[in-house]
């Protein structure tokens, strides 16, 4: 029961990394493909580690395992906004960009 | 008669400090000129272009012979993959045998780097920090190499990073960087012990002060970590290392004799050598990473 449980997660997450992989080769612009790629740094990674949780159930590895999502959590969503906001200050044509795609 | 009286004189002037040249006017005729041999013109373009059959047949000779050498010495190697090797048994086997009682640390990879190896680690630090000086000599700013514009489109950068409104990086980079700085000296510091070590850790490290440096700019950073931090921590780093492994190599490159103490395998207080050598790889490592950031985005650390 457990085991599929966890099972259930990781495919969920593996799933979410495969849309995330496909959006970031089906978008042609720098805002769209940043939104692609920021979901499988987040929800991804996150159903995957609760899989490994559940699979576990040791106190510390789930510990360690949390203490990933928050790393990431943190840090990947602080990381895409840097880069977004780089590409609006430095692109001089964003808005035209923006409407066409 | 006459020469010996000119022999004396001139012997007399000798003695007496004067410096007397026989005859004169013929050693100035006689003095030829030095030819000076210009090696630049003799291998000159046009010189090279004029032999092109003697230069192409030297360039085939000598590759030939190269390739020879390295033929033959290949030819002489154990065949690759067979299990009766030397590299396949014995050298594993010792490794595995007695490494921990030779060198001290839990983890062998540590105590094959840093210890069986340790010149070859410090020659791999010398790389870094001789990438990380030439990057200086190239991209470091200063009058001759520095224009207005470039100083200006750094002044409206700097601009921009203290007039920010959104503090998203900011508030990211004050509780992250000081947890990777955390969990990079745990690296480096556990090297001999579990998985890690000096090259690892120092990246972290680095990774973290790369952090705050993008998130508080240069001129915060410069109240830490200047120009003059960065080449004292540098050189120190291996100089340290070069002193603690020329102690080894001095005592007979196999602590016979002096042996440090290599505590209980396992303690973080242990394996003789490794623990300071992974600290100053590390302290390198990470200087070079936020080094090559800082040259690169700004010119100056």
């Amino acid at each position: 029961m457990r085991e599929a449980i966890a099972a259930v997660f990781i495919i969920m997450g593996l799933i979410v990394f495969l849309l995330s992989i496909f959006g970031i080769f089906r978008f042609k612009y720098v805002l769209n493909r940043i939104h692609a790629a920021a979901l499988g740094d987040t929800l991804g990674l996150a159903s995957i580690v609760v899989g490994l949780m559940i699979l576990d159930m040791n106190f510390f590895a789930g510990a360690k395992l949390f203490l990933i999502i928050l790393f990431f959590w943190m840090s990947g969503p602080i990381a895409t906004h840097s880069i977004a906001k780089v590409e609006v200050l430095t692109n001089k044509s964003y808005e035209e960009r923006v409407r066409e795609k | 008669m006459e020469e010996k009286k000119k022999l004396w004189k001139h012997i007399k002037a000798w003695v007496d400090g004067e410096e007397v040249i026989l005859d004169a006017d013929k050693y100035i005729i006689t003095r030829s000129k030095k030819v000076k041999k210009d090696w630049r013109r003799q291998f000159s373009v046009e010189t090279i272009k004029g032999n092109t059959k003697l230069y192409g047949f030297l360039s085939v000779a000598i590759s030939a012979l190269f390739i020879g050498i390295m033929l033959s010495v290949v030819n002489d190697l154990p065949e690759f993959g067979n299990p009766s090797n030397p590299v396949d048994n014995e050298v594993m086997e010792r490794y595995l045998e007695s490494g921990i009682e030779e060198t001290g640390a839990v983890n062998f990879v540590a105590g094959m780097i840093l210890d069986y190896r340790a010149f070859d680690t410090f020659a791999e630090a010398n790389v870094l920090f001789l990438a990380v000086m030439s990057v200086v000599l190239l991209l470091k700013k200063d009058k001759q190499n520095y224009s207005e514009k470039e100083e200006r489109e750094n002044r409206e950068d700097d601009f921009f990073d203290e007039n920010e409104k959104r503090p998203i990086l900011k508030i990211g980079g004050k509780i992250l960087a000081p947890l990777i700085i955390l969990y990079g000296i745990y690296v480096v510091l556990n090297g001999h012990l579990s998985p890690g070590g000096g090259f690892s850790g120092g990246t972290i490290i680095g990774a973290g002060l790369i952090l705050y440096a993008s998130a508080y700019g240069q001129k915060k950073m410069q109240t830490f970590f200047t120009f003059r931090t960065f080449t004292l921590i540098c050189v120190g780093g291996l100089l340290t290392y070069c002193a603690c492994k020329s102690y080894s190599f001095f005592t007979g490159a196999n602590h016979v004799g002096f042996e440090i103490p290599k505590g209980i395998p396992g303690n973080i207080l242990s394996a003789g050598f490794i623990l300071p050598l992974n600290i100053c790889v590390g302290l390198i490592v990470a200087c070079t990473m936020y080094g090559f950031y800082a040259l690169f985005t700004k010119g100056d650390i």
